[in-house]
């Protein structure tokens, strides 16, 4: 899964190295039109629907913690 | 009761010494008689309203957190009464903000209707702080609802939350989970904090009396007679009213954060030198960053992530391409926060026009994006260097210039005059010719002003590195001592004050 999550963030935002911190909002790499165009883009591929309680740094702050959200919501 | 009146700093004293001297779980009981104390002070009318507000939201979320589901099957059964409580508390705040925001128009309009002396109908009742209030406890509603924060069970102490006094004229707005756990704390004093907060009031008080309301004056002068003025002057006094509402704001949360400081208390930071920015969209994230962050996270995510918006965006990309759907994405939410954001500081036409325009530069930047980059390397410009950063600083700040034209006269009709006199009767001989001294403020005065300007400057060019407050606690004790009596002594000589001045309004009490 993570692998996905990380191929298609890429392609979507090729600016942005998302592996380059675990961190990534705390340290200010994502902001908030960033964070939207990625729960889209998320939604799109895997046909899921992320509500407003997922949106906390936790899920947001690594590739890690995105794959897991999705996951998560993939099994609902 | 302003922040600026001599029966503030006895109130102030007196708060300290209860607050310090009364046993320690008492402090909040304190602080919220001082509130209401505080909040009385502007009439005793306008108390209702906020005891309502408290109350509604207070009750709302206890019974949002009462809904709880037995099973998984009335799980939605359960988030379903857990919304109408939500919604229907919700609009009831809206309902009293917008009583507050338009309630004397509708009013008027009645009486007009009815052919009624428009003088002998009685007005709304302005509820002081209802914009700031409100929108704390929207969030606190917002946060429960989404399980982000637990429902208060003492209803005096979410009263606290709601009426703490250092921020219910001018806010920051803030959040439940951030100031009420403060205020449930006991505090024991802190010769280090007293210190800190009292210097930070002073930096306040600077900003507000030495330069917000000297600058006030010229402008005010200005914007009053724009028919006789030159389109130099009125660009100049609106540079100056940009500088102006700066201060004021910021000397007023400096003030409120200082006096928190020395409860032992941190209110949310609302300013981070915003004409440092770069664009219009940095601007935003160190202008009012608590009513940025409020829009952020209840209007403008919920928005942007709603399936409904997510479903458009997917349409449009699969019709005209990934990037078209992407921007449905900023264009559609965008939109709706930057229109609320100008009504929300007024209902007038002009608010709305300066809503969109904010709006529109942000979306645009964000858009086109690509196309900016791509221009900057076919004019060969070295975006690394630091004139560059000036350049786009200068310009953030004139973007917010224009958006001071656009409020600063009252009415569009107003702004447009200025517009047309910056662009056909400029005159830029006027600057120096020694007519910008009749503008209200005499030779020295302005000279002053622009001394301060720059004091300013400097200052903020220091803090973006290390707190000053840090620095000059660190540095030798002469110096230091030197420094904040200088600081004290500008204030009370050359503060706009006294019998023949009365201190003007803090600007966004009117909001």
């Amino acid at each position: 899964m993570e692998e996905k999550v990380l191929a298609l963030l890429t392609s979507e935002f090729p600016d942005i190295d998302f592996t380059a911190s675990d961190a990534l909002v705390d340290d200010g790499i994502l902001d908030s039109l960033t964070i939207t165009g990625i729960i889209a883009a998320l939604s799109m591929e895997f046909n899921i629907t992320i509500p407003y309680e997922e949106i906390i740094e936790e899920n947001f702050n690594s590739v890690a913690g995105l794959a897991r959200m999705v996951q998560k919501l993939s099994n609902v | 009761m302003a922040f600026t009146e001599l029966s503030f700093f006895v109130f102030a004293a007196c708060l300290v010494l209860f607050y310090y001297l009364l046993p320690a779980k008492m402090q909040w009981i304190v602080l919220l008689t001082g509130s209401v104390i505080f909040y009385v002070s502007y009439g005793a009318e306008k108390l209702p309203f906020l005891l309502a507000a408290a109350g509604i939201a207070w009750w709302a979320a206890l019974r949002m957190e009462k809904i709880r589901p037995d099973g998984p099957e009335s799980r939605a059964l359960a988030r379903k009464k857990q919304k109408k409580v939500l919604l229907g508390a919700g609009a009831l705040l809206v309902l009293l903000l917008l009583y507050a925001k338009v309630g004397t128009w509708v009013i008027q309009s009645f009486a007009a209707l009815l052919r009624l002396d428009a003088d002998s109908v009685p007005q709304a009742i302005l509820a002081l702080g209802v914009s700031y209030y409100t929108f704390s406890m929207l969030g606190y509603l917002a946060d429960v609802y989404y399980g982000k924060e637990k429902a208060e069970t003492n209803f005096l102490r979410f009263l606290l939350f709601a009426i703490y006094f250092p921020k219910i004229l001018q806010g920051p707005i803030s959040r439940h989970k951030f100031l009420a756990p403060q205020l449930k704390e006991t505090h024991r004093f802190c010769y280090e904090a007293f210190c800190f907060g009292f210097q930070l009031m002073l930096w306040g008080y600077f900003k507000k009396l030495v330069i917000a309301d000297r600058l006030a004056m010229l402008v005010n002068y200005v914007f009053d007679n724009v028919e006789t003025q030159t389109g130099a002057h009125l660009l100049m006094a609106a540079c100056f009213s940009a500088v102006q509402l700066y201060c004021d704001f910021s000397g007023c949360m400096d003030i409120a954060g200082g006096f928190s400081q020395i409860l032992g208390l941190k209110l949310e930071p609302n300013f981070n030198h915003p004409f440092f920015s770069r664009s219009a969209a940095e601007f935003w994230r160190r202008w009012h960053i608590t009513l940025g962050t409020w829009f952020k996270d209840y209007v403008y995510m919920p928005l942007a992530i709603s399936p409904r918006v997510i479903r458009i965006s997917k349409k449009v990309r699969e019709t005209c391409g990934a990037r078209a759907g992407k921007a449905v994405m900023t264009v559609l939410p965008l939109s709706v926060v930057w229109v609320l954001t100008g009504l929300w500081h007024s209902t007038e036409w002009n608010y709305v026009v300066w809503g969109v325009y904010w709006g529109t530069l942000i979306i645009c930047a964000n858009v086109f994006a690509p196309e900016l980059k791509k221009l900057t390397g076919f004019l060969h410009i070295n975006t690394k260097t630091e004139s560059w950063k000036i350049f786009q600083m200068v310009r953030t700040f004139f973007l917010f210039v224009v958006g001071r034209i656009l409020t600063v006269p009252g009415t569009l009709h107003g702004s447009a005059e200025v517009f047309k006199k910056i662009f056909f009767d400029f005159q830029p001989g006027s600057l120096f010719d020694g007519s910008v001294y009749s503008l209200e403020l005499d030779r020295a005065n302005f000279h002053l002003a622009l001394v301060c300007i720059f004091v300013l400057w400097a200052v903020s060019m220091l803090q973006e590195k290390k707190p000053v407050r840090q620095r000059l606690a660190e540095s030798n004790v002469v110096f230091r001592w030197a420094a904040w009596y200088a600081l004290l002594f500008s204030i009370v000589i050359f503060g706009v004050y006294g019998p023949e001045f009365s201190a003007a309004a803090f600007v966004y009490m009117n909001f």
